[in-house]
């Protein structure tokens, strides 16, 4: 792969004035969210981030909606159209997209090139799955059924290249993996001492997202030892409770499915503090992105987006004071907390150990408790991770704020067989 | 890169590299391109070099002599369904070709006990499998002892 891409400054700066999200959930199992549909979920974060910026839906000039798999999970092909009345955007223009899990990060890229552009000034980006269902046929969208495993698992396979890939070696299999073990070998770490540092990583992910009202999982791992009959907890981590469903992973490094949407308001920084006293400005965006058959994709594919991202802004990782990291594959969270240079090489693995990364340690990160606890609804999850990183880098997160307020935050995104971005914000007030 | 574009009958003759390849593999021959500017071999073949970026490649074959640098074993979350429907046992590694290129590739014949004993040994020889699937054949390897 070539890695000779510059990026350029852009036209003007952009700001995040507004975030809106709903609660990740389990609409299927859930009464209270059963029969709401893409269209209504979106609608109240696009609503919740309009009124987070002061403005109404006339305001806005230009929407983008991203999904990870409108297809099977929304039986449509332009969800733009058909979610646009609900939020009073009715004939304005707007763009679906749909990169896999980073469909939410690439959501934030596209609204700055178009504000940084010029072209608009008012801009809302936003991203909604229903991941726990699907249509219930050729009916109202309300009426949804769950995703069975008949449907979804050959489904996977479209993320993967069809000319080649997904029928050599390319689908899954290395994915989940290829980069722990790798890890793994190159630091000396032997199966049971990567299996420590998993456990503890989900635990202490899980202490954030028992602190976060939006999460779809807060009971702390304490708790559920103790209601399986463990009085230890990492004797419970290791337990039938958490069985291995990979090599190296068990269910609580894997993302919760569920559903749900979030969305922001995008502006020039110029005019920022005419819709919020603490615009959060989006300084640069790298981008990388490697099909499933090349090894060790996720490492290179990260270093590559970071550097790109680390030159655009002048900024190094000992500028950045808050991480996060789309951790739908439980291990990529401390591995690519390394690779943007966040931990350092070869370490990172004993900050996971010592609850250093934890959203009240040193080295936060993943302060809404990741794809593990605060769930995974696919394309939204990074406009989750985005409405989190606003509402901490505001000093807004009550009892799960990070112990320094954070000037500048790194997300590295993360999808689709595989989408990479890194995008930096920086806080402006 | 030449300023002269491609003719519409050019254009409408152009080969098929996707099914070339497929039908190499039914034929146990591994087709690849070479980059005709810094001779990168580009497996599994596309038009342009992705070494380089260089527009232009053309047909060469790989011996199929390649080496398993690192494997995975996969678990319920992350097995191939079409090798647990035939029963196969089988990892998921980093093969690298003599000729240079690597790619994610499926290890043959290899069990959890096996897997420890060749995971001490790495990296080892492969060799090329031809597999029929059914209606395409497809490449994987299997340990050279």
């Amino acid at each position: 792969m070539l890695t000779n891409v510059k990026l350029g400054k852009t036209l003007r700066s952009v700001s995040i004035v507004g975030i809106g999200a709903t609660p990740f959930f389990n609409a299927q199992e859930n009464e209270t969210y059963h029969g709401l549909t893409n269209g209504e979920l979106f609608g109240y974060a696009a609503l919740d981030a309009m009124k987070d910026a002061g403005v109404e839906p006339r305001d806005v000039q230009f929407f983008f909606h991203g999904t990870a798999n409108p297809g099977v999970l929304e039986k449509c092909i332009t969800p733009n159209l058909q979610v646009a009345d609900w939020f009073g955007m009715r004939g304005k223009g707007s763009l679906s997209h749909s990169e896999g899990c980073c469909t939410g990060y690439i959501a934030l890229e596209e609204a700055m090139m178009a504000v940084a552009s010029g072209m608009y000034d008012i801009v809302l980006t936003g991203a909604c799955d229903m991941g726990t269902g699907m249509p219930d046929g050729n009916t109202p969208s309300f009426m949804r059924i769950p995703l069975s495993t008949e449907v979804l698992f050959p489904d996977l396979d479209s993320i993967f290249d069809r000319a080649y890939g997904r029928y050599l070696g390319g689908g899954p299999g290395m994915n989940h993996d290829d980069w722990i073990n790798y890890y793994a070998n190159e630091n000396g770490l032997t199966e049971d001492q990567i299996d420590d540092v998993l456990c503890h990583q989900a635990y202490h992910f899980r202490r954030a997202g028992a602190l976060c009202p939006r999460a779809i999982r807060r009971t702390p791992f304490e708790e559920l030892a103790k209601e399986a009959g463990y009085d230890d907890v990492w004797e419970y981590m290791k337990s039938p409770y958490n069985p291995k469903v990979t090599q190296y992973l068990r269910t609580a490094s894997d993302s919760c499915v569920a559903d749900g949407a979030a969305a922001c308001i995008v502006v020039p920084t110029e005019i920022a503090k005419q819709f919020n006293a603490k615009p959060i400005e989006v300084i640069g965006c790298g981008a990388s992105v490697l099909d499933a058959i090349v090894p060790h994709l996720e490492k290179k594919a990260t270093a590559e987006a970071a550097r790109q991202v680390y030159e655009q802004t002048g900024l190094t990782p000992d500028d950045i004071d808050l991480l996060y990291v789309n951790d739908f594959i439980g291990s990529s969270a401390f591995l690519a907390a390394e690779e943007v240079g966040y931990l350092p090489k070869g370490e990172g693995w004993k900050y996971v150990l010592d609850g250093r990364i934890a959203f009240d340690g040193d080295k936060p990160m993943n302060t809404n408790g990741g794809r593990t606890s605060y769930g995974h609804a696919f394309g939204a999850s990074g406009m989750a991770d985005i409405f989190e990183a606003v509402t901490q880098m505001r000093g807004d997160a009550g009892e799960r704020q990070v112990k320094k307020l954070p000037k500048h935050t790194f997300l590295r995104g993360f999808g689709g067989a595989q989408n990479v971005r890194a995008i930096i914000l920086e806080s402006n007030f | 890169m030449s300023t002269e574009r491609m003719k519409a009958e050019e254009f409408w003759n152009r080969e098929h590299i996707v099914e070339k390849f497929w039908k190499g593999l039914a034929d146990g021959v591994i087709y690849a391109r070479k980059c005709k500017e810094c001779g990168a071999i580009e497996f599994p073949p596309h038009i342009a070099c992705n070494t380089c970026g260089y527009h232009e490649t053309e047909w060469t074959t790989l011996s199929g002599k390649a080496t398993l640098k690192s494997f995975v074993r996969t678990g319920i979350l992350n097995a191939r369904l079409e090798l647990e429907d035939r029963g196969l046992k089988y990892v998921c590694g980093e093969v690298q070709f003599e000729e240079g290129p690597a790619i994610n590739a499926v290890i043959l014949g290899i069990s959890k006990k096996k897997a420890k004993e060749v995971r001490e040994k790495l990296p080892v020889a492969v060799r090329p499998v031809f597999f029929d699937m059914g209606r395409y054949t497809t490449l994987f390897f299997e340990l050279d002892e």
